[in-house]
């Protein structure tokens, strides 16, 4: 194993053993899980000059030895597949996928494997800040008297996902794979760690949905500020994946001129629902209600009602209760999962179904919402209006942020908060 | 799906505009002071204020040029740091990080702890001073400053409370101006000394010089503006609109200052009080106004400006550090999550509380100790935002131009300059 840091600067050597100049760079060829090295660059009387490592016959902490003494003294082209390990990797920022964090790269850990000299791991550890600065060893001396192990951190490449204005030089089209693999919730915490700047070509990386599911989990700041870097098309469409509930309340945080723009882009029932969440007040049980709801007709039976489910349960939140409505859409009854499945298949539905269920108000308060939810040991509430007809549901996850205290951040001068970098 | 080609996404017109209603009702109240006048307002605090009073009693007028020239210099500084913000994005400690990497990463942010944690002494300073015209001893002031700044960041109530102390400053500043028309300066004198050089120049003199230019432009000043700029999301487009911005934190910075310098000079130095040993000393500049309660203003005003700076350098100092080494920063990490962060905060509040414990310590003379380290560590910050602002790779279209380059330059080498000079004049004694 070799670090960067212990090859850059060290005596190349051709095969007579004179010495013809200085490491100065590694090339690797990106794409494959550890991305094998495939040049060398060497500084020599004030130029650089690239050898294919081909040429190369070793290199470790005593610095490269070549096969050949004749050099080609060719320009260096990069190719765009390929980095220049100190030139766009060293110092920079990446995101540690796995530990969902946006680091700094202190050293970078290359190996054989499989036969050839790979770019392994990035060093983000304070080992590696030491070596850079040249104390690794007094430290480690201290370290081991104080039997203080000094801190490692190693980041295996695989779990690497570079941040592209930092790593500018990186022409090819950064895939961000790592990141659509992640929960939505590490996705958006991550997205709140780049800079502005950055945040865009992981957005454009990643599908609709994707996209709506990390914005649902950031704080309502972040959430205007990733829509703002959006070209209004992609964000109506991002929209219109969102729960209509938490496009509402981030359509209310817009301008006057960007909402209406906004909503003109989006389908017609989407930015429907949105305006008619739109109108009740932002802490009433009409302001956190989600207009996704199953609700099914009375006369249905229970295979016609886990039928009817079948079709809508893309779309809805949560299925664990089913609405029953009569003719007028007025709320009868509630059915659970568990009553549907038990029930006989031709059973009428309003023989199983709870009648007269718990509901509360559009205008209820979202605090006597969330003690509805708890009182009754709900997973949600049905919101119905005055004449009682279904208008949503509140499901327990949003009434929790009614009792949750507001994070330090929004309460804090911004620029530092972690979003700013 | 739609995804924007790129061309279509260059062209696109920035139509979502967050609504200055709500949530982001603090956020639009500071779009209309934006950073450059925020920040100019955060160098008029307590070193500032006591800067300019000891030039003004020592000097008289003759230290107004040094003002002007150095708010010309703020302008320049100021408007490049703004600049690197909105091509980069990115903050200060880190594009360092990336462009000369992680030694010079690490001069530069040592450089900034060293000058800062001189500004956060200098804040507790101006608490203790001020107190201690209530008669408050300064073990006791120093562990109430202490615990007022670790409430005001931990309880996250600081962006509440900053409009306040701004107010405050607002009134004192507004308090200088009437005292220094109140007593009856030498008009023309001021004027003249403002725009040609007067003075004897000596060590002392070299010293006020440093210290005046250390208040106004700081390295973390420097650092700020880019911070602000980022973080407000600013774009290219904006650059103007900054300019403007910079400039009027400039101007009001400036007016301020040479009005306190005028005020201690009318009643201070023509009165031949001429060495400022204390903050009831300089408290006599607002008899002219205030009379009697000259005093409490005094302290007042010194409170607020001071209790503004700690609410933003030690945590612009623990940001900056972090930035640089690429650990986890700002007030939303866990302690667990950001032991450096922390570590960094809580070591620049215990060192200058426990500072200010070495008994019989001149406050006012640590205040103004405090700028001239900053003047003296500047240039050092200066050299390396100059050479980020010509990097055209960098920098892109809001490269800084020949002319631009040719002023920055030339601030940073008179800085340079001094800085050696004011070295030599020391030790030559």
């Amino acid at each position: 194993m070799l670090f960067l840091s212990q090859a850059i600067g060290r005596p190349v050597r051709d095969q007579n053993g004179d010495p013809i100049g200085k490491v100065a760079d590694l090339i690797v060829a990106v794409g494959e899980r550890y991305p094998p090295v495939t040049g060398l660059v060497i500084a020599t009387d004030g130029r650089q000059i690239f050898l294919p490592w081909t040429s190369v016959e070793s290199l470790d902490v005593s610095g490269a030895k070549l096969r050949t003494s004749i050099l080609d003294i060719t320009k260096f082209a990069q190719r765009p597949d390929e980095i220049l390990l100190r030139a766009d990797l060293m110092d920079k920022q990446i995101v540690d996928v796995d530990g969902r964090r946006v680091v700094r790269v202190n050293d970078i850990s290359l190996d054989e494997v499989e036969g050839s000299v790979r770019l392994v791991a990035v060093d983000v550890g304070a080992a590696g800040l030491l070596r850079r600065l040249g104390i690794e060893g007094p430290f480690r001396t201290l370290g081991r008297n104080l039997k203080v192990p000094l801190p490692e951190r190693y980041i295996d490449w695989e779990d690497v996902d570079p941040v592209e204005s930092s790593i500018a030089s990186v022409k090819l089209r950064v895939p961000h794979g790592a990141l659509a693999e992640l929960h939505p919730a590490d996705l958006a915490s991550i997205i709140d760690q780049l800079a502005p700047k950055d945040r865009a070509g992981v957005l454009a990386s990643l599908d609709d949905e994707a996209v709506a599911d990390a914005i649902e989990e950031m704080e309502p700041d972040t959430q205007v500020e990733v829509l703002e870097d959006l070209h209004p098309e992609r964000a109506a469409d991002i929209l219109e994946e969102m729960s209509p509930d938490d496009a509402a309340d981030l359509v209310a945080d817009l301008s006057d001129v960007a909402r209406d723009e906004i909503l003109a882009l989006m389908e017609k029932d989407e930015a429907a629902e949105v305006k008619e969440l739109l109108a009740y007040p932002e802490d009433s049980a009409g302001g956190i209600m989600t207009t996704e709801v199953v609700a099914v007709p009375a006369t249905l039976t229970a295979e016609q009602t886990i039928d009817r489910l079948r079709d809508l349960e893309p779309d809805a939140e949560t299925i664990y209760y089913v609405y029953v409505v009569d003719t007028d859409e007025r709320l009868v009854g509630v059915l659970s999962l568990r009553d549907l499945i038990v029930a006989k298949a031709a059973t009428p539905i309003s023989d199983v179904m709870i009648k007269e269920p718990v509901a509360v108000g559009v205008l209820a308060d979202k605090d006597e919402v969330a003690q509805v939810v708890a009182r009754y040991n709900l997973l949600a509430v049905p919101v119905v209006d005055d004449e009682g007809r279904l208008e949503g549901i509140v499901t327990v996850d949003d009434t929790l942020d009614a009792f949750l205290p507001t994070s330090w951040k929004r309460r804090l001068p911004r620029p530092f908060s972690r979003s700013s970098r | 799906m739609s995804q924007p080609a790129p061309a279509a996404a260059a062209k696109r017109r920035p139509i979502i505009r967050r609504l200055p209603g709500r949530r982001a009702r603090f956020a639009a109240s500071l779009a209309v002071l934006g950073p450059g006048i925020v920040s100019g307002f955060a160098d008029n605090d307590a070193g500032g204020i006591t800067t300019y009073s000891l030039a003004g009693a020592k000097f008289g007028y003759d230290l107004l040029w040094v003002i002007l020239v150095t708010q010309i210099a703020l302008f320049v500084t100021q408007e490049i740091g703004a600049r690197i913000g909105l091509a980069t994005g990115q903050g200060l400690t880190g594009l360092i990080r990336e462009r000369f990497g992680v030694r010079w990463a690490a001069f530069a942010a040592l450089t900034m702890i060293a000058a800062n944690l001189g500004s956060t002494v200098s804040e507790f300073a101006g608490i203790s001073a001020a107190l201690s015209l209530f008669g408050v001893p300064v073990a006791v002031s120093s562990a109430l400053a202490a615990i007022a700044v670790i409430t005001l960041i931990s309880r996250g109530s600081f962006s509440r409370v900053q409009y306040f102390f701004v107010g405050i400053g607002v009134l004192v500043s507004a308090a200088y101006i009437v005292s220094a028309i109140l007593a009856h300066p030498d008009w023309p004198r001021a004027a003249n000394s403002l725009f040609i050089p007067h003075g004897t120049f000596n060590g002392a003199y070299m010293l006020a010089v440093v210290g005046t230019v250390g208040t106004t432009i700081t390295p973390w000043g420097q650092g700020f503006i880019q911070a602000y700029v980022v973080d407000k999301r600013l774009r290219a487009e904006d650059l103007r609109a900054e300019r403007i911005d910079v400039l009027i934190g400039v101007a009001i910075t400036n007016v301020i200052a040479a009005f306190i310098v005028i005020a201690v000079a009318a009643t201070l130095w023509t009165t031949g009080q001429r060495d400022i040993q204390d903050a009831s000393a300089a408290a006599a500049a607002l008899k002219p106004l205030a009379g009697d309660v000259a005093s409490t203003m005094f302290a007042i005003g010194l409170l607020a400006a001071s209790l503004l700076g700690l609410g933003v350098v030690p945590l612009a100092s623990a940001y900056t550090a972090c930035e640089a080494f690429g650990w986890e920063q700002g007030v939303d990490w866990r302690w667990r999550e950001a032991p450096a962060f922390y570590g960094l905060l809580a070591f620049f509040i215990l060192f200058a509380a426990v500072f200010l414990l070495i008994p019989g310590l001149p406050l006012i003379q640590v205040m103004f100790s405090a700028q001239v380290i900053n003047g003296l560590l500047l240039p050092v910050i200066l050299v390396f935002v100059m050479r980020l602002a010509g990097d055209k790779r960098l920098m892109g279209e809001l490269v800084s131009g020949r002319i631009n380059l040719a002023l920055g330059w030339t601030v940073t080498g008179l800085l340079i300059l001094m800085s050696i000079v004011l070295v030599v004049t020391a030790f030559s004694g």
